[in-house]
């Protein structure tokens, strides 16, 4: 992150403070490098095990974006965190997410610099790898913001929200989405288009064509309960709302621009 | 970490959820007269595959079943019963609120039922008298109280992800549970130890799914390993599978995943694909090869990213074929 410009000015781990990493210093508590350094952004890589205390640090210490990279917290410990953060007026992205990219900017995350090129295009993604698979298959056109809202069902910033503000930033033109099954958020994105709310375009992919139900393909959120967010449901209700649909990630960069 | 239904049962009993008397069992036992022997499997659709049957002579009927593999049995008390309905609980993800689902048609396919409605039951308030008041109006049901609360507290003190109640029977004696299915979530398993302890249930959480085909899939990122198997079917192959080999994967951990993956007998060929950010490409290329010389088969890698040069020219010097983009190493791996 450094390596990109990130303006990473400060770290915290309980017990190494007074030590420094890459000659960025390191505080035991957030409170205490708030008192040294301006901060505006928090990024966690805390063990699942740990990560909630760590959010809640972050949250107490009015931190207004979290970005969280951990997989595996507990379902039920993140919604009680994602209410407190609601309450507090604080966006958390993530968790189980490889955080945040703008091109040519700022890195808040793990993504690999290799894909990411500066344009017009916004990525949101519930992936990982997949992400940077496809910001490659579309680096000649370029990204404006790449965002990874996380594998998990219960997460900071749904892919809606994330949408919106695609929709309604100035320096991108087209929208990509990548989903998975589970969950219903990419049909409550069809929804929004349909009704008018959305006025740029769309394009999307969905991993998970062969995804047997009510089996977890890895991600936590990857899993159809109930039969809710079948691969089907998101691929009609995006056709039925005007939004491409590409069969693998390599077509997305015939539908985009089209 | 789904749970056999004797051991969900057992968590209802423990929250005051009526069950049926019962017995497990992993072979014949002494029972005069009706009941209803149950095949304690984890796969659904028993009663499609008449592993639920109701008997008037248990030991028979065991000894049926033994014939088709299973070793453990739930024997219970035939409970008469005029209605069925369907109680569950699952986490909203929309308000990140636990949801109780309900309908009066129980025992058959939620799914295909029709008639369902939703409850939210808000974390911060936990089932109060007035939620029981709606449900049991919505179903027609009385003495609901025991069975949603106990619900509610298996889904929160037990880190449930589902808790199902199919059918949920109305008798004279208020209602009784003839099914349990309950899945712990495999992220909170380490909070409940002394459980597992008690159902002598050990869990390792592997991200590793079966299914039909004979392509053997792994990846790095459950998205980029869903992405490879749906252009795999897309592209006229079956997947075998879903492996992800998860993020900072080193050497060990990929030699693991591709022995597992080819260790099935369905498996023909194998598909590996990896982005590399965090992950090193030369440590998946010596996991690669340490695995290929022990299961033998066809294996095409698609490597790129970190230190990609430095894994391909591992590869090479073993006769592995590897590719930049993933559709050349379908397409090669499918011929």
């Amino acid at each position: 992150m450094l390596e990109y410009g990130t303006k990473i000015v400060a770290g915290v781990t309980p017990g190494k403070g007074g030590s420094q990493v890459y000659g960025v210093p390191v505080y035991d508590t957030v409170k205490e490098a708030m008192q040294e350094h301006e901060i505006d952004a928090s990024i966690i890589f805390v063990p699942a095990k740990f990560a909630v205390d760590a959010i809640y640090e972050a949250i107490d210490g009015g931190i207004p974006l979290i970005v969280v990279i951990t997989e595996h917290i507990p379902v039920l410990d993140m919604a009680k965190v994602v209410h407190y953060a609601e309450k507090k007026g604080v966006r958390i992205i993530g968790p189980n997410c490889p955080g945040i990219i703008v091109p040519g900017e700022s890195l808040l995350g793990i993504m690999p610099s290799r894909a990411f090129r500066k344009g017009k295009i916004g990525i949101v993604s519930r992936s990982g790898t997949l992400t940077y698979e496809v910001a490659e298959i579309l680096k000649d056109f370029g990204q404006s913001t790449v965002i990874g809202i996380g594998g998990d069902p219960i997460i900071g910033t749904k892919m809606q929200d994330i949408v919106k503000m695609f929709d309604e930033d100035k320096d991108t033109e087209e929208i990509v989405i990548i989903g998975e099954i589970g969950g219903t958020m990419e049909e409550e994105v069809a929804k929004m288009k349909k009704e008018g709310k959305i006025s740029k375009n769309i394009v999307a992919y969905i991993a998970g064509l062969t995804a047997p139900k009510e089996k977890r393909m890895g991600h936590a959120g990857a899993v159809v309960y109930m039969g809710l967010g079948t691969y089907e449901s998101k691929v009609n209700a995006f056709k039925e709302a005007g939004i491409k649909v590409a069969k693998t990630p390599f077509e997305i960069k015939d539908l985009i621009f089209s | 970490m789904k749970l056999y239904e004797y051991e969900g049962k057992l968590l209802f009993s423990k929250v005051g959820i009526k069950i049926p008397h019962g017995i497990v069992t992993e072979g014949n036992i002494d029972w005069k007269g009706k009941a209803v022997v149950k095949a304690q499997i984890l796969e659904g659709g028993r009663g499609k595959r008449g592993l639920v049957k109701v008997t008037d002579d248990v030991n028979s009927t065991i000894q049926e079943m033994r014939k088709l593999g299973i070793n453990k049995f739930l024997v219970e008390e035939y409970i008469p019963h005029d209605r069925e309905v369907y109680l569950s609980m699952i986490l909203d993800r929309d308000t990140a609120e636990p949801m109780l689902i309900a309908s009066p048609h129980g025992g058959i396919d939620i799914e295909s039922s029709g008639e369902v409605k939703k409850f939210i039951i808000p974390i911060e308030r936990g089932p109060r008298g007035y939620d029981i008041i709606e449900i049991e109006k919505y179903l027609g049901v009385k003495g609901l109280f025991q069975v949603i609360q106990g619900l509610y507290k298996i889904f929160t003190e037990y880190d449930a992800e589902l808790v199902e109640i199919n059918p949920l029977a109305v008798t004279n004696n208020g209602v009784i549970a003839l099914d349990s299915k309950v899945i712990l979530e495999d992220n909170a398993l380490y909070k409940h130890q002394d459980f597992l302890k008690e159902i002598d249930r050990e869990y390792s959480p592997d991200s590793y799914v079966e299914l039909d085909g004979d392509i053997g899939i792994i990846g790095n990122g459950a998205g980029l390993t869903m992405a490879t198997m749906d252009m795999v079917k897309l592209m006229g192959g079956n997947p075998a599978d879903f492996m992800d080999v998860g993020g900072g994967a080193d050497r060990e951990r990929v030699r693991y995943c591709v022995i597992k993956v080819g260790s099935n007998p369905k498996v023909k060929k194998i598909l590996v694909n990896i982005y590399g950010g965090i992950t090193r490409c030369d440590e998946v290329a010596l996991g690669i090869v340490d695995a290929y010389n022990v299961i033998k088969k066809p294996i095409f890698v698609r490597l790129v990213g970190t230190n990609e040069e430095e894994g391909w020219k591992i590869l090479k010097e073993h006769g592995i074929n590897f590719y930049e983009n993933p559709i050349d190493a379908v397409r090669d791996a499918l011929r």
